[in-house]
């Protein structure tokens, strides 16, 4: 019965994903290096001053792990769970010189990051020397990115949670055009379709709801008071490359992203090309 | 007009002492074949249209062959005379009118988005709350079906209901929801003259005014739905919501509704509102207002269909696209079949057997039996065919406007398609969303669903047709 479709198509349309606020409450950061205690403590305090958003003195409860602590994946997540931080803070290829060529996060976080359930932040490596300038400085512009923003709260949260007063964030949707062009094609072969229509429409539908959700958090954080300009970034394009060209165009100070999939061991389909690739930055992996 | 041209048709048929030979039985049993295979219209898989359609061409040929048929001009009021094929006549055009201009009034306002901005203000106002969505939903497909035809009405809080019930989680009463709001449409459906096909037709047959219908159908339609609705939340456990956490939670989730969502045009949508507050109006009044009272109510349908197309005069063809073309037709045919049952003396024959039933109008158990049998004879096949025929027997019998048989075949047209899944175009909407959520539900298993209801609300109806003729005795 068409019509019952058509109505359902026009209720569901209505239907505006709410976001939700709450502070995703971290209260303790395990740092983990692979140096020396006063390389770690050096590299503690760097972090400390990038993340001083997160609250300091009695607030946060810090912890170090130096190089000795731990040798195999195994070892450190033994030493994760005995801790049970509410953030992990750590770099790329720990124990291993393969930083240098940029292709992998190392055996530990690529496992770590999949394993434990709390957020793991990870910086530039201290010795890689890729980093922005500005990187680690301070969390003025965080930038959120997903390839499905809607009803996303913690991506939000830890976004909102990690931005300093006064400071931007960017909500970034981006649809991948190519999948896009994939199913116009096919639908170009449905004579039942029109297929000018069906252009318009999809696209519209497609950045309409993350939009939506978008004016939604405007709104809550809005009525909470929270003082963080948020910005809007919803649109067509090749997913690395609109990210980077964003992130270099507003000089991002860090980038919160979803790393874990329940459908699959693997890590998010998005994540791991991001984590792999932009390595200026900090990125929050949530 | 239409009532001369009738007249004028159907003059050779007589009324004075039918004689019934074997036409008469073979027109008869042309009837019953056609109500079986209404009935049968999903075995069939063909449509209503077609259906009767096919009936009226053997009937026209087999009367026309026969010799029962006036041919010759038809006389128009001015004393003129015009040639005009034999069937035209036959049908009653301001029924016509009525439904074309109604439907296509209801689908340019509902693009409007005046339609669901009241369903989701609705679902907003509720927080959420299992019962009281259920509530707010039954008295908003009440008022929609008296508004609009049951069958959008149905569509619109069907379609409405799977959504906001999955967005709450709450998809376990789904099934109930459904089964209610199909059992309502036919309540709602009763409240004004131009609720349903029955009612246009029986209405208009009787003489009855928009006013006096409302005034008589109100009280039942109210006591029905508070009724219906009782039961409803009993039988299928359809609770308030117990803790604060989940009425919270409720809350929050139907918040996320966007009434403005399909709100284009705001001055569109005011204009919709004030068109179909002064669409009801006008229909309220049609017979105290000069000049449109001479029109009828049909030319009132279709002066505010044309209204509101003037405001997507550049794409009028998606409104005429979206006439029910199949109702439409299925109507023209049967009337033409009525009118060759008629020269057939079919309907004399008919009526001879429900003057047995009702006796002379005046008994309670007449009344009260024809409502009953046409509830009954409504639950397997379309109410459409009866009120027509029903109508037009009660027409000829010469049955006062103010006699208590006409509710009888009102009531009972109605509410007979509560009985089974394919007794009314509605109930069989709500079945092919339950299906369409992948929910089991068979032919017997709506019957013994919907038994209980059907059952009390045709006692009802009984009770009220009843108490209805005393006091119009009285008077």
């Amino acid at each position: 019965m068409p019509q019952v479709d058509q109505f359902e198509s026009v209720f569901r349309s209505a239907i505006r994903d709410v976001f939700h606020h709450a502070d995703p409450g971290i209260h303790s950061v395990l740092v983990v290096t692979d140096l020396d205690a006063a390389g770690a403590g050096a590299f503690a305090e760097k972090v400390k001053g990038f993340a001083a958003v997160l609250g300091e003195g009695e607030d946060l409860d810090w912890t170090v792990v130096t190089g000795d602590q731990f040798r195999t994946t195994e070892e450190l997540q033994i030493l994760i769970e005995r801790e049970s931080p509410d953030l992990i803070c750590s770099y790329r290829n720990l124990h291993s010189r393969a930083w240098r060529f940029p292709h992998s996060l190392g055996e530990h976080l690529d496992i770590i990051v999949q394993r434990v359930p709390m957020p793991v932040l990870v910086v530039p490596h201290p010795e890689a020397g890729r980093a922005y300038e500005h990187a680690l400085e301070n969390t003025n512009v965080v930038m959120a990115a997903t390839d499905h923003l809607s009803n996303d709260h913690a991506l939000v949260n830890y976004a909102v949670k990690f931005t300093e007063a006064k400071g931007k964030i960017f909500l970034m949707h981006i649809e991948d055009d190519a999948v896009f062009e994939r199913y116009l094609e096919a639908i170009s072969k449905i004579p039942d379709i029109d297929t000018a229509e069906a252009r318009e429409s999809l696209a519209a539908q497609l950045l309409k709801q993350p939009r939506d959700y978008v004016n939604s958090c405007v709104a809550v954080l809005g009525e909470a008071g929270v003082p963080i300009e948020l910005k809007c970034i919803v649109e067509f394009g090749r997913y690395l490359k609109q990210y980077r060209q964003h992130i270099e165009k507003e000089s991002a100070d860090l980038l919160v992203i979803h790393s874990k999939d329940e459908d699959q061991l693997a890590m998010h389909g998005l994540a791991y090309p991001l984590a792999i690739e932009l390595r200026e930055i900090p990125i929050l992996m949530i | 007009m239409t009532a001369t041209l009738l007249s004028a048709s159907t003059a050779g048929a007589g009324h004075g002492t039918p004689q019934f030979g074997s036409t008469t039985f073979i027109f008869a049993f042309l009837l019953v074949a056609m109500i079986a295979c209404l009935a049968l219209e999903e075995k069939l898989h063909a449509k209503k249209s077609v259906i009767v359609g096919l009936f009226a061409v053997v009937g026209l040929l087999l009367a026309a062959a026969m010799g029962i048929l006036p041919f010759g001009d038809v006389m128009l009021p001015n004393g003129h005379h015009i040639a005009m094929p034999v069937f035209i006549p036959a049908i009653d055009w301001g029924v016509i009118c009525i439904i074309v201009g109604s439907s296509i009034f209801v689908d340019v306002t509902s693009r409007s988005g005046l339609f669901t901005w009241i369903a989701i203000k609705v679902t907003k106002a509720s927080t959420g709350d299992p019962l009281k969505l259920l509530w707010y939903y039954g008295l908003m497909t009440v008022v929609f079906s008296a508004v609009l035809n049951n069958v959008t009405a149905m569509i619109i809080v069907g379609s409405l209901t799977g959504v906001s019930l999955k967005k709450l989680g709450r998809m376990d009463k789904l099934l109930g929801f459904l089964i209610i709001e199909g059992l309502l449409t036919n309540i709602g459906g009763l409240l004004t003259l131009i609720s349903s096909v029955p009612n246009i037709i029986v209405g208009n047959a009787a003489g009855i005014s928009f006013v006096k219908f409302f005034i008589v159908a109100s009280p039942y339609v109210a006591v029905a739905t508070v009724v219906t609705l009782l039961m409803g939340a009993k039988l299928f456990g359809i609770d308030r919501l117990a803790t604060e956490d989940e009425k919270k939670e409720a809350a929050f989730l139907v918040s996320g509704f966007d009434e403005n969502d399909r709100i284009e045009n705001r001055g569109l949508f005011f204009f919709g509102a004030v068109m179909l507050l002064l669409f009801i109006l006008v229909i309220a009044t049609v017979s105290v207002l000069p000049v449109v009272k001479l029109l009828g109510m049909s030319f009132v349908a279709l002066a505010f269909a044309l209204i509101m197309l003037l405001c997507y005069k550049h794409e009028v063809d998606p409104f005429y696209k979206a006439v029910d073309w199949d109702l439409i037709i299925f109507f023209m045919a049967l009337f033409v079949v009525i009118n060759v049952m008629e020269h057939a003396h079919v309907l004399d024959l008919i009526g001879k057997g429900i003057t047995m039933i009702i006796g002379d109008g005046k008994n309670s158990f007449g009344t009260g039996a024809l409502l009953v049998s046409s509830a009954v004879f409504s639950s397997v096949t379309d109410n459409i065919p009866l009120a027509a025929m029903l109508a037009k027997i009660l027409g000829a019998q010469g049955v006062e406007s103010s006699s208590a048989l006409w509710w009888a075949v009102v009531f009972g047209a109605n509410l007979g398609g509560n009985l089974t899944p394919i007794g009314s175009a509605s109930t069989l909407v709500a079945v092919t969303i339950i299906h369409k959520y992948k929910l089991q539900m068979s032919f017997g298993a709506f019957v013994k669903k919907a038994f209980p209801y059907a059952v009390v609300q045709i006692f009802m109806a009984t009770v009220y047709v009843l108490l209805l003729m005393q006091l119009l005795q009285a008077e």
